[in-house]
C-alpha cells in the first residue's frame, strides 16, 4: 500500500505527539501520548504485509452484488456493506495487522484512562500538574 | 533405607524443616527451637547410619541425571572426610541449637532465627557430601548466603549490617575464584566428578604436568583462604561477631569455617606432594597462624580474642595440609583433620560460654569481667577445660593434636633441610606460645582475681540448663577425646585421613611419647607461653601503639577504601543514568530509537527514499489528511487544555476515516467508539484540573524539543517508505494462514473478527484482562485519596 502523503502524514503526528510529550503540564503529555498511539495505529495497518483491494471479509452468498467490490481506492466510490462474494478470485488487505490494532486501540482506551486519572490524583495531592515541581518534591 | 537415600535425606530434611517452620512456630511458639534441634538430632543420626559402611574403608557414591547438558550429575561422595564434617555439622548442630533455646529471648524473631541454622545445617551437609564441583559450588555459596543472613540477624545495628556485607563479600566471592577454579578443572581433566578424578591416577598425573596447574590451585586456595578467613581474608571473622554468639559458636568456629580446610583436603590428592602445594597452603596458613595468634592480644572482647584465636586455629590446619612431601603423603594429614575435629569441641565449647558469660554478666569486655570462678563454678570449670585443651595442656584433646602438629613440624623441616630444619618447628612452637598466652588471658580476664564491681551486675549467677548442658557436654568430649584418643582416632580420623590421602593409615596417639623433639617443643611452648603473658598487657598496648600511628598498615584499611569506592562510583553511576528528571529518560528513549532505526537505513544509502514514491491521490483524501495534521498542530499549540482536547478527539475521528480508506471496517468502528469514550473521559477528567500554569518553553529547549521531534517523524518516515516499498519477507507470513482457515476452521467469514475472537482467543481475553485491570485502579486511586490529608 504505497501512499507517500499517508506516510507523510503518519509520520507528522508521531512528531507532533513526540513533543507533546516532552512538555511540563501532564495533561499536555497526554494528549501527546494518544497522538503517538493514533499514529502507531495507522502505521501498523498501513504496513500490512500484502496488498490487496478487498477488506478481509469472505463473503458467505447471501448478498446480491453486481460489482463484488466494497472498498476501493477511492472514497467517491462509496462504502457499501462489506460483501465478496465467496469462490470468487479476490485481493484481500492483511487481516492480521487489523486484528493486532483492534486489540491496541481498545488497549490504549485503557491505559489513557488510567493515566488521565494519575494525573487528577497528582493533581489532587500536589496542586499542580507540572511534571517539574513534582520532582522538587522527591527527597 | 540405603546410604544414598540416608545422605540425601540428611541434607535435604533440614531444608524441608526449614520451610515449615513458620507454620509450626503457630502451634510451638518459642518451643520451635526444638522441633529444630530434632531435625538436626535427626540428620546426625542419619549420617550414623551409614557411619559403619564409611569407617570400614568403602566410599558411597551415588548419581542420579542432573544437567546432562553440561555434564553434570547430582551425585554424592560419601568417604571419611565427608562423613566427619557432616558429623561435625549436625552434632554441633543439635548442641547450638538446644543452648539457643536458652540463650535467645523469647521476644526475639525466632522462626527466621531457626530457619537460617537449619538451612545453613543443610547447605554444610549438602557441601560436604557434594560428588561433584558444581554441587559443591552451590551449596558452598549457599552456606555463605546463610552465613550473611545469621551475621546480619540483628539488622537493626549497623555493625551486624557492616559484618555482614562484608563476610559475603569475601567468602562469596572467593566463591568464585573457586568456581573458576573447577572450570579449569574441568577443561584440563573433562570431568566436574570429584570421584573419576580422585580415583584415577592418570588424571591426577595429567593435571599435576598440566602448564593451568598453578592458576587452578590458586584459584582454588584463594577459595579457600577466603571461606577459612586465611591470610588477608581474615578480616570478616572477627567482624561475623556481630552475629547472636550461637551462630558464632556454630559457624564461625565449628563448622562453616573449615569449609575451606575441607577443601583443602578434598583436592589434597590432586595438588599435594608439589612445592606450589606446601608453599602456597604452608606459607598461608604458618603467615596467618602467627599474624591472628599475637593479634589476639589486643582484643578486649571476649569474642574478638575467640575470633582471632579461631582464624590462628584454622591455619594450624591449613600448615599441616600442606605439609606433604612425596615420601610421605599421610605427614600432617591425620595431625590437621584430628585437630580439626578438636577445635570443633574445645572452640565451639569456648563460644557457649563467652555467650554464657554475656548472658549473665551483661557485657563481654574483658576489661570488665573477672572474679567470676565464685559466681559461677560450673561454667568456670568447663571454661577451664575448654581453654587449657586450646592451650595445649595434657591430657586434653588439644594436647594430643598440637603434639602431633609438632612432630610433623619436626618431621617437615627434615624433609626440607637447610635453615627450615629449625624454622619450621620454630614457627610453630611460636604459634603455639600465642595460643596458649591467650588462652591463659581468657581464664584469668574473666573468671580469676577481683570482681570488678563498678562494672558488674551484683548478683550474677549460672544460666539455665538449657546453656549450661550444652557447654558441660562438649567440655566431656575435650575430655574423652583426650583420655581415650582411640576412640576418635579409629572412628573418624583414620578413614578421613584415608578419605583425603587414598591410602590405608593406622595411626597410634598416646599421651605419652618419651622424651621426642615434640615433648621438648610442648616444655618450650608452656615456659614461654606463662613468660610472655607476663607482658601481656604491654604488648596489647605496644599494638594499640602501632595501630594508631600507623592506621595504613592494615588489611581492614584497605577493605573499607574499595567498598566505600565502589559504592561511590555505584551512586555516581545510578545518578548519571537516573537524575530523576522524567524528561531526560524521555530523550534517552528517543535518541536510541532515531539511532536504532535510522543507522541503519541510511546505510542502505539506495533504500532511505524508495524511488516509486506515490503522491496520486484524489483530492478529498488529501483533504483529510491536511486536516488531521492541522488538527494535531492545534492540538499541540492551542493553550486551553479544552481546545486542545477537541483537537486531539478530531484527529481521532479523521483516523477512523483513514482506516476506512485502509480496508478496515472493523477498526473503523472500533475507532469511533473508542474516540467517543475517550474525549469523554478526557473531559471529565479536565474538567477537575484547573489549568494552574502556561508553560513558557525557553528558546533553546523549544528549539531542542523541535529538532528532537522533526529527528522521530523523520525515523518514523523513512521506516514507513520502506515497510510499504512490498519488501519480501523472509518468511510467510501468518495472514494466509487466517485467509485460508477461517472459514473452514471457524466458520467466520469476516477475517479479522475470526482471528480476534477465535485464532487469537486468549489475546482478546489478555485485552479484557487490561481493561478490567485499569478499571480496578482507576476505581481504586479515585477511591484512594483521605490518607494524605
Amino acid at each position: 500500500m504505497n501512499n507517500t502523503i499517508l506516510s507523510i502524514t503518519i509520520a507528522l503526528i508521531f512528531g507532533i505527539g513526540t513533543f507533546l510529550m516532552l512538555r511540563r503540564d501532564i495533561v499536555k503529555v497526554i494528549i501527546g501520548l494518544s497522538l503517538i498511539s493514533h499514529a502507531v495505529n495507522l502505521l501498523i495497518v498501513s504496513t500490512g504485509v500484502f496488498d490487496g483491494e478487498k477488506a478481509p471479509i469472505i463473503s458467505n452468498g447471501h448478498h446480491d452484488s453486481s460489482s463484488g467490490i466494497i472498498f476501493t481506492d477511492k472514497l467517491s466510490d462509496g462504502i457499501f456493506a462489506p460483501i465478496v462474494p465467496s469462490g470468487m478470485e479476490v485481493h484481500f488487505v492483511d487481516p492480521l495487522v487489523q486484528a493486532l490494532v483492534l486489540t491496541a486501540i481498545v488497549i490504549s482506551l485503557a491505559t489513557t484512562a488510567f493515566i488521565l486519572i494519575l494525573a487528577y490524583r497528582i493533581h489532587e495531592e500536589y496542586g499542580t500538574t507540572d511534571i517539574r515541581k513534582l520532582r522538587r518534591l522527591r527527597g | 533405607m540405603d546410604s544414598f537415600t540416608a545422605i540425601i535425606l540428611a541434607i535435604f530434611l533440614p531444608f524441608a524443616a526449614a520451610i515449615f517452620i513458620p507454620l509450626l512456630e503457630k502451634f510451638l511458639k518459642h518451643r520451635i527451637g526444638w522441633f529444630a534441634a530434632g531435625i538436626a538430632f535427626l540428620s546426625f543420626a542419619l549420617i550414623g547410619i551409614v557411619a559403619p559402611e564409611i569407617i570400614h574403608g568403602h566410599i558411597i557414591q551415588h548419581s542420579i541425571e542432573w544437567m546432562p547438558s553440561i555434564g553434570a550429575e547430582f551425585s554424592i561422595y560419601a568417604d571419611g572426610l565427608a562423613m566427619m564434617i557432616g558429623f561435625i555439622a549436625s552434632g554441633i548442630g543439635v548442641i547450638i541449637i538446644s543452648y539457643s533455646n536458652g540463650y535467645m529471648s523469647h521476644k526475639e524473631d525466632l522462626p527466621r532465627y531457626y530457619q537460617y541454622l537449619l538451612l545453613f545445617m543443610g547447605s554444610m551437609i549438602g557441601m560436604v557430601f557434594a560428588g561433584n564441583t558444581l554441587q559443591l559450588f552451590i551449596f558452598w555459596e549457599l552456606t555463605s548466603i546463610t552465613s550473611f543472613m545469621l551475621i546480619g540477624y540483628w539488622r537493626g545495628k549497623p555493625a551486624s549490617i557492616y559484618g555482614a556485607t562484608k563476610s559475603l563479600l569475601l567468602t562469596a566471592g572467593g566463591g568464585l575464584f573457586m568456581l573458576a577454579g573447577f572450570i579449569l578443572l574441568h577443561t584440563i581433566t573433562g570431568s566436574y566428578d570429584i570421584a573419576t578424578i580422585l580415583q584415577n591416577p592418570a588424571i591426577i598425573e595429567n593435571i599435576k604436568a598440566h602448564p593451568f596447574f598453578l592458576i587452578t590451585l590458586i584459584l582454588i586456595l584463594i577459595g579457600a583462604a577466603a571461606k577459612s578467613a586465611q591470610g588477608p581474608f581474615y578480616i570478616w571473622l572477627p567482624n561475623a561477631m556481630e552475629a547472636p554468639t550461637p551462630v558464632s559458636a556454630f559457624l564461625h568456629s565449628a563448622t562453616m569455617v573449615k569449609a575451606g580446610i575441607y577443601l583443602v583436603a578434598r583436592v589434597h590428592p590432586i595438588f599435594s606432594g608439589t612445592e606450589a602445594w606446601f608453599i602456597l597452603v604452608s606459607g598461608i596458613g604458618i603467615f596467618t597462624m602467627l599474624l591472628a595468634g599475637f593479634l589476639a592480644f589486643r582484643q578486649t572482647d571476649i569474642k574478638a580474642i575467640l575470633a582471632y584465636s579461631t582464624i590462628s586455629q584454622l591455619a594450624y590446619m591449613m600448615t599441616m595440609y600442606g605439609y606433604t612431601s612425596y615420601h610421605e603423603p599421610g605427614l600432617g594429614v591425620a595431625a590437621a583433620t584430628f585437630h580439626l575435629l578438636n577445635h570443633a569441641t574445645f572452640k565451639a565449647c569456648l563460644f557457649l560460654v563467652a555467650g554464657i558469660v554475656a548472658h549473665e554478666a551483661a557485657t563481654r569486655d574483658i576489661r570488665k569481667l573477672g572474679g567470676l570462678r565464685k559466681d559461677m563454678p560450673i561454667t568456670f570449670i568447663i571454661a577451664s577445660i575448654a581453654a587449657l585443651a586450646m592451650a595445649g595442656i595434657p591430657p586434653l584433646n588439644g594436647f594430643l593434636s598440637k603434639e602431633m602438629f609438632y612432630e610433623t613440624s619436626v618431621e617437615m623441616g627434615h624433609i626440607i633441610g637447610g635453615p627450615f630444619t629449625f624454622l619450621i618447628p620454630a614457627a610453630a612452637v611460636l604459634g603455639g606460645v600465642f595460643t596458649f598466652a591467650y588462652s591463659i588471658k581468657l581464664i584469668d580476664g574473666i573468671f580469676l582475681g577481683e570482681k570488678h564491681h563498678d562494672h558488674l551486675p551484683e548478683h550474677i549467677h549460672e544460666p539455665p540448663y538449657t546453656m549450661l548442658i550444652p557447654a558441660a557436654f562438649l567440655a566431656g568430649l575435650v575430655i574423652l577425646f583426650g583420655l581415650v584418643p582411640s576412640i576418635p582416632i579409629h572412628n573418624i580420623i583414620e578413614p578421613t585421613t584415608a578419605g583425603i590421602i587414598l591410602e590405608e593409615v593406622h595411626l597410634h596417639v598416646k599421651l605419652w611419647h618419651g622424651l621426642t623433639p615434640a615433648f621438648f617443643m610442648t616444655l618450650i611452648t608452656f615456659i614461654a607461653g606463662l613468660g610472655i603473658y607476663t607482658r601481656y598487657d604491654k604488648i596489647a598496648a605496644w599494638q594499640d601503639r602501632f595501630n594508631a600511628r600507623y592506621p595504613r598498615i592494615s588489611v581492614n584499611y584497605y577493605y573499607d577504601r574499595i567498598v566505600d569506592g565502589a559504592k561511590g562510583s555505584a551512586k555516581g553511576f545510578a545518578n548519571f543514568t537516573q537524575p530523576g528528571n522524567v524528561k531526560t529518560y524521555i530523550y534517552a528513549i528517543l535518541l536510541l530509537m532515531v539511532i536504532l532505526f535510522a543507522i541503519p537505513a541510511f546505510m542502505m544509502a539506495t533504500q532511505v527514499f524508495p524511488a516509486n514514491l506515490n503522491f496520486d491521490i484524489p483530492l478529498y483524501e488529501a483533504l483529510i489528511m491536511t486536516l488531521m495534521v492541522s488538527a494535531a498542530i492545534a492540538a499541540a499549540t492551542l493553550h486551553r487544555y479544552l481546545a486542545a482536547v477537541i483537537a486531539l478527539s478530531t484527529v481521532g475521528y479523521l483516523v477512523s476515516l483513514v482506516f476506512i480508506y485502509l480496508k478496515a471496517p472493523d477498526l473503523a468502528l472500533t475507532q469511533v467508539l473508542v474516540e467517543t469514550l475517550s474525549t469523554i473521559i478526557f473531559l471529565l477528567v479536565i474538567a477537575k484540573i484547573p489549568q494552574t500554569f502556561k508553560e513558557k518553553i525557553p528558546k533553546t529547549t523549544l528549539a531542542r524539543d523541535i529538532v528532537i521531534s522533526s529527528a522521530v517523524a523523520a525515523t518514523v518516515l523513512v521506516l514507513l517508505l520502506n515497510a510499504t516499498q512490498g519488501i519480501v519477507s523472509p518468511f510467510e507470513s501468518l495472514s494466509y494462514y487466517f485467509l485460508e482457515n477461517s472459514v473452514p476452521l471457524a466458520g467466520g467469514h469476516n477475517i479479522v473478527n475470526v482471528i480476534l475472537v477465535d485464532f487469537r482467543g486468549y489475546d482478546t481475553l489478555g485485552e479484557i484482562s487490561v481493561l478490567c485491570l485499569a478499571a480496578l485502579g482507576v476505581y481504586n486511586l479515585i477511591h484512594s485519596r483521605g490518607e494524605g490529608e
